[in-house]
């Protein structure tokens, strides 16, 4: 337990210092793009007005000065006040993240509810109908872009066969359209990936030994699949999920998901750096501790990665 | 709902209605139930027709989906579309103009001009804002006076600066007094700008909490604003004009435009804006939904906004313009759905001037006065947001064909709505960009002048002493022939010059359910009252 | 144990054992058929100017959203696939707009591939501080939403062509440095390249003749991969727009711009729709089965 106590330790550590090192890059990548005071004000403002507004925002101070009041103030968790809100950055961001992850975990719930068993059904089913459907879908998931496949839900799902809400967020409906947008990719690559281990698995050895045996072959199959494949679909999984939390921005816009993503987007278009880096951190800080999670669960399951 | 009494296998008209209206049976089907019930199949086509026609609904609650979030609810730090149809309804103005372009009483009950430099309006008694506080004369010099303070940090500075001092000598008077004759004084204060602010509210909890919990005296007042989510806005229901016909407005962004009319079509809004001309007949050919449209009281121009050659020389400018073939523009790109102008004064505009030809389309003529020009073939760009203007980035691509038709070396570049607005205030532009300008007063003061004067958002570099001096003379005159003369003779110096180059006049269209009742306004302001809001209910 | 050391003639270490040369028998069908199709793309691509029946930026506004020639409903034209809102002849713009989508994505995957490769080269061959530093890079990355810093750049930079490969380029590398520096660490420690160090061997000849080698199988894999991934990065980057301006037509910003239309005029986006998933789809399961053939190991990648 050492082993995987330290190298999980190390994990994290590394992780801490990487959001770091993007929190920063943020930072000076922000300041480079632009002024914001000229957006805050009257076209006809006078020189002597925008100096003023720029002095009181402390952004006529040198860039390391400013860099210094940034990092001591976000360590104890404001980022500064939102130029376009006018109300602290964070709380800003904050109010969104609920939305954010539930649209994530929807979407992750997608990928693995439905991906996993189907994948399973596929294999197990090789070569009949349902499985040249579900590969076929999966096909199309992964090679469709993610606003065709939102737009093409609303149309088919929404309008024509009135299943779904086309867009908004408030009741349960409302989440399924989007996150089934958000998880295609995912979804379908883990269907795809589910579905060739378990073909592996069920071509092995042990498992005739199994049959031989007499052990129901359900739970068997289930058992070495979960072991083999576990580790290519945490990964993906893993990566999947940083995309999710900081890509959404594509389904956010066309279902009026009131995410990060959106708001992220807009306040860099507004220069609205403290918002910038408060969702920058955010998303950061989620995929940090998604990926530690992943981390600790490729441990478990894989006793090679813990001696590194 | 017509009566028909005849009741056959327990089916009666107003059943096949609402069946119809559920989506349980379709238009087929109720024909050929109806002709069960009246008799012949012509009949039945007429009470189908009558009753697709009478969609009725019995919802309290307006939802209206637009094509972006509201970015301020303080009237005086926005001005843009999306931002003056909340706050026309959440504040009131003194006058208000109708859909017959007229001005009407609506927080002042009476107004005239007591002297060429003074402006006496009675307010209405008993008018509370939303928080109980009264709204008196003190309330109106305050809202006036800070749209035009240089310390506020208001967007609205160039707007009432004809007013000179406010006194309010009882809590039912305001008297103003202009720097110089100011005719259109009325006008401009039933546009934005003139939106009644609470002061003692506002004094209390400043311009951050303000925008965050505003109060104003309109029909609706705030309940609830979730960013990029929904604006939710509660009926005033002692509103002095009486409460509007719902018990709530709800404002959604909807910025992707399929998901906007799926959201039409699908009836979980009432309400959308933008609807480009192309998605016209899909909206109202469906059962449940009709479009609105109105001609926009502006213009789309693209305004020239650089002086770097070869946008310096008038025959190039000139010839710009007669490159670009309106009419197929508005026959084709907008199916109809527009105008092209004459000028830059609006038909809908006081001294607009009849005589004056449609924008002209010669391209002979242009290559020769681009030869004339001296053009040498130097880099030219448009700039143009995307979807911000219906068709903008659509009507870019055709004009810089049509330049390059004509042997200018135009090239086009989109930008993202809010860098676009930092061009704007930078004045950054690389060359041209597009402007929709709005007739705010129904005058060219409003428009041309308001645009060119010095110092106005697209007055880059044009200074022409002529046309100065007309404008603020004009501006200044109770003389209406003297006032005709000079705005005509400014409309055909514009037309020489061009610092805008008018493209065309669009119809606004707006989609609705079919039971909302409600016709838009040219001026893009979106009043919800209760004399021109009417749900159709069953 | 014999069949996994091979002499230094490059020779590829096949897991899978059997030679190479017997293996083109067991290629799939559909291999062939992808390779076809990329073909044809790319010949697209390259005549595009011969094979195109119309300007693909001639506009001709009385002929807009007219639908393809052979549905019923279609007036007298000649347009094989329609028209778009502008009039111009979707055919025509998907055959060019292959050159924009092959370019983009080759070059994207071209820098994408030498940063990352080379790093993760680096990373995994001289292992220690350099390897640390270089993973930690990866890390960060990873942690970044990189579309934030897509818009964040092409909003600043403005959004030219060279720009948009270079940011499409940037966003993959840290695949190719991942896979390469996790090859190059098992290839390392075999015990014919251990033996080649004790003997004295110099270190570019043990990255030119066995490490590189080996890692180009493993690197055409994630480079197909990587290939659908930028093609359909594009399409989402015009959907933003931030992808190659208009005039200039390319499958991604065609399925962007036809997306209003979907209901109505969709021909717009179908094809050009079609056109760039099948592509995607092609050149990934391609990727995919190379993958299985030379390292089923590499699956999650």
């Amino acid at each position: 337990m050492q082993g995987l106590a330290r190298f999980l330790a190390y994990r994290l550590l590394r992780m801490l210092v990487a959001m770091w090192c993007v929190v920063t890059v943020v930072f000076i990548v922000m300041r480079l793009s632009g002024d914001p005071v000229p957006l805050l004000l009257p076209p006809d403002a006078p020189i002597a007005e925008m100096e003023r507004l720029r002095h009181e925002m402390g952004l006529d101070r040198p860039i390391w000065v400013q860099y210094g009041v940034f990092m001591s103030q976000a360590v104890h968790g404001d980022f500064g006040r939102s130029i376009h809100f006018r109300t602290s950055a964070l709380q800003v961001v904050w109010e969104r993240v609920p939305a954010t992850l539930e649209l994530a975990f929807a979407s992750f719930l997608c990928a693995i509810v439905v991906a996993i068993p189907a994948g399973i059904l596929s294999a197990v089913k090789r070569g009949s109908t349902y499985d040249n459907i579900v590969m076929g879908v999966a096909l199309i998931g992964q090679a469709a872009p993610t606003f065709y496949i939102g737009i093409m839900l609303i149309l088919v799902c929404s309008l024509w066969l009135g299943l779904f809400p086309t867009s908004g967020r408030g009741e349960w409906r409302q989440l399924v359209l989007p996150s089934v947008t958000l998880g295609a990719f995912a979804m379908a690559s883990i269907a795809r990936i589910t579905r060739s281990a378990v073909l592996e698995i069920l071509m092995a050895d042990f498992i005739r030994t199994a049959r031989a045996k007499g052990v129901p072959e359900f739970w068997t199959i289930v058992k070495h699949v979960m072991r083999n494949a576990a580790i290519p679909v945490v990964t993906i999984v893993g990566l999947q999920l940083g995309n999710l939390l900081g890509g959404a921005v594509v389904t956010e816009t066309i279902f009026s998901w009131p995410g990060i993503g959106r708001l992220a987007i807009q306040s860099i278009y507004n220069r609205d750096y403290p918002i910038v880096q408060s969702c920058v951190f955010m998303t950061a800080a989620m995929f940090v501790v998604v990926n530690f999670l992943v981390d600790v669960t490729y441990g478990l399951l894989d006793p090679r990665i813990r001696r590194g | 709902m017509e009566d028909v009494g005849a009741k056959r296998d327990g089916i009666t008209v107003d059943g096949l209605a609402r069946m119809l209206r559920d989506g349980q049976i379709t238009r087929r089907g109720f024909l050929a139930r109806a002709v069960g019930l009246v008799g012949s199949a012509a009949a039945a086509e007429g009470l189908l027709a009558r009753v697709v026609g009478a969609q009725t609904t019995s919802k309290n609650t307006l939802v209206i989906g637009q094509s972006a979030d509201i970015s301020k609810l303080d009237p005086q730090m926005s001005t843009t579309v999306n931002d003056i149809a909340v706050t026309f309804n959440l504040y009131d103005n003194l006058l208000t103009r109708r859909l017959d372009g007229k001005l009407y009483p609506s927080l002042a009950t009476e107004w005239k001009l007591v002297n060429p430099t003074t402006w006496q309006f009675k307010l209405r008694p008993n008018v509370k804002f939303h928080n109980g506080d009264p709204l008196t004369s003190a309330d109106v010099k305050f809202s006036f006076e800070r749209s035009y303070d240089p310390n506020a940090k208001v967007i609205t500075k160039s707007i009432l600066t004809t007013i000179d001092k406010i006194e309010t000598p009882d809590p039912l008077t305001v008297v103003i007094h202009t720097k110089q004759p100011d005719p259109l004084l009325a006008a401009r204060v039933a546009f934005y700008a003139g939106q009644i602010m609470p002061k003692a509210y506002f004094q209390k909890v400043g311009d951050d909490e303000f925008n965050a919990k505003p109060i104003g005296s309109g029909p609706v007042k705030f309940a609830s604003w979730v960013k990029d989510d929904r604006l939710i806005l509660d009926a005033n229901r002692d509103y002095w004009g009486g409460k509007i016909d719902v018990d709530q407005i709800i404002f959604r962004p909807l910025p992707e435009l399929a998901a906007r009319i799926a959201a039409l079509l699908k009836g979980e809004v009432d309400l959308i804006t933008k609807i480009p001309p192309d998605h016209v007949e899909r909206v109202s050919k469906a059962p449940n939904t009709k479009v609105e449209g109105v001609l926009y009281a502006g213009l789309y121009c693209l305004s020239v906004a650089s002086q770097k050659p070869p946008l310096d020389s008038k025959p190039f400018r000139q010839a710009m313009s007669l490159a670009i073939d309106r009419q197929i523009i508005v026959k084709e790109l907008w199916r109809g759905q527009a105008g092209v102008p004459t000028g830059l004064v609006v038909k809908s505009d006081n001294h607009f001037d009849p005589t004056l030809p449609p924008l002209k389309y010669d391209p002979n003529q242009a290559k020769q006065l681009l030869k004339e020009a001296n053009y040498k073939g130097e880099e030219l760009t448009l700039e143009t947001p995307i979807g911000f203007m219906v068709m903008d980035k659509e009507m870019s691509e055709v004009i810089v064909s049509m330049w390059k038709d004509v042997g200018i070396n135009a090239k086009l570049e989109q930008l993202e709505y809010s860098v676009y607005q930092q061009k704007i205030r930078e004045k950054s532009f690389k060359g041209i960009r597009w402007t929709d300008p709005t007739s705010a007063y129904n005058d060219p003061d409003g428009m041309m002048w308001r645009h060119l004067a010095p110092g106005g958002p697209n007055a880059y570099w044009f200074r022409h002493p002529r046309f100065d001096e007309l404008g603020n003379g004009a501006r200044f005159s109770v003389d209406e022939k003297f006032r005709e003369g000079a705005y005509k003779e400014m409309a055909r110096l514009e037309l020489e010059f061009l610092p805008l180059i008018p493209v065309i006049q669009p119809m606004e269209l707006y989609g609705l359910q079919k039971y909302v009742e409600w016709k838009p306004y040219a001026n893009q302001t979106m009043e919800f009252r209760r004399f021109n809001l009417k749900m159709r209910r069953a | 144990m014999a069949s996994s050391i091979r002499a230094s003639d490059g020779d590829k270490v096949d897991r899978a054992g059997g030679s190479r040369r017997g293996r083109w028998r067991r290629v799939p069908l559909f291999v062939w058929a992808s390779a076809a199709f990329m073909s044809v793309v790319i010949l697209m691509a390259v005549c595009a100017p011969l094979v195109s029946p119309y300007d693909p930026i001639q506009q001709a506004l009385r002929e807009r959203l007219k639908s393809p020639t052979w549905f019923p409903e279609a007036g007298r034209h000649r347009h094989l696939l329609g028209t778009d809102q502008l009039g111009r002849d979707i055919l025509s713009r998907i055959i060019h707009g292959s050159r924009v989508s092959l370019i983009v994505g080759f070059a994207a995957v071209m820098i994408g591939g030498a940063i990352g490769g080379s790093l993760g080269l680096l990373s995994g061959y001289a292992g220690g501080v350099v390897d640390e530093i270089i993973m930690f890079v990866v890390d960060a990355q990873l942690a970044f939403p990189f579309i934030l810093l897509a818009i964040g750049i092409i909003a600043v930079l403005g959004p030219s062509f060279g720009n948009l490969i270079i940011i499409v380029g940037l966003s993959g590398w840290v695949t190719y440095a991942r896979m390469v520096r996790a090859q190059v660490l098992t290839i390392k420690e075999r015990e014919y390249v251990l033996a080649i160090r004790g003997l004295g061997g110099s270190m570019w000849r043990i990255l030119a003749s066995h490490i590189v080698p080996n890692t180009l199988a493993p690197f055409l894999v994630v480079a197909t991969l990587e290939l659908a991934r930028t093609i359909l990065l594009e399409s989402t980057l015009s959907f933003l727009g931030l992808g190659i301006q208009p005039p200039t037509p390319s499958w991604g910003g065609m399925l962007s711009e036809g997306r209003s239309y979907l209901d109505t005029a969709w021909w717009i986006s179908a094809f050009p729709g079609l056109v760039l998933m099948l592509t995607a789809l092609v050149v990934s399961r391609v990727g995919d089965w190379l993958r299985d053939v030379l390292d089923p190991t590499l699956r999650g990648t």
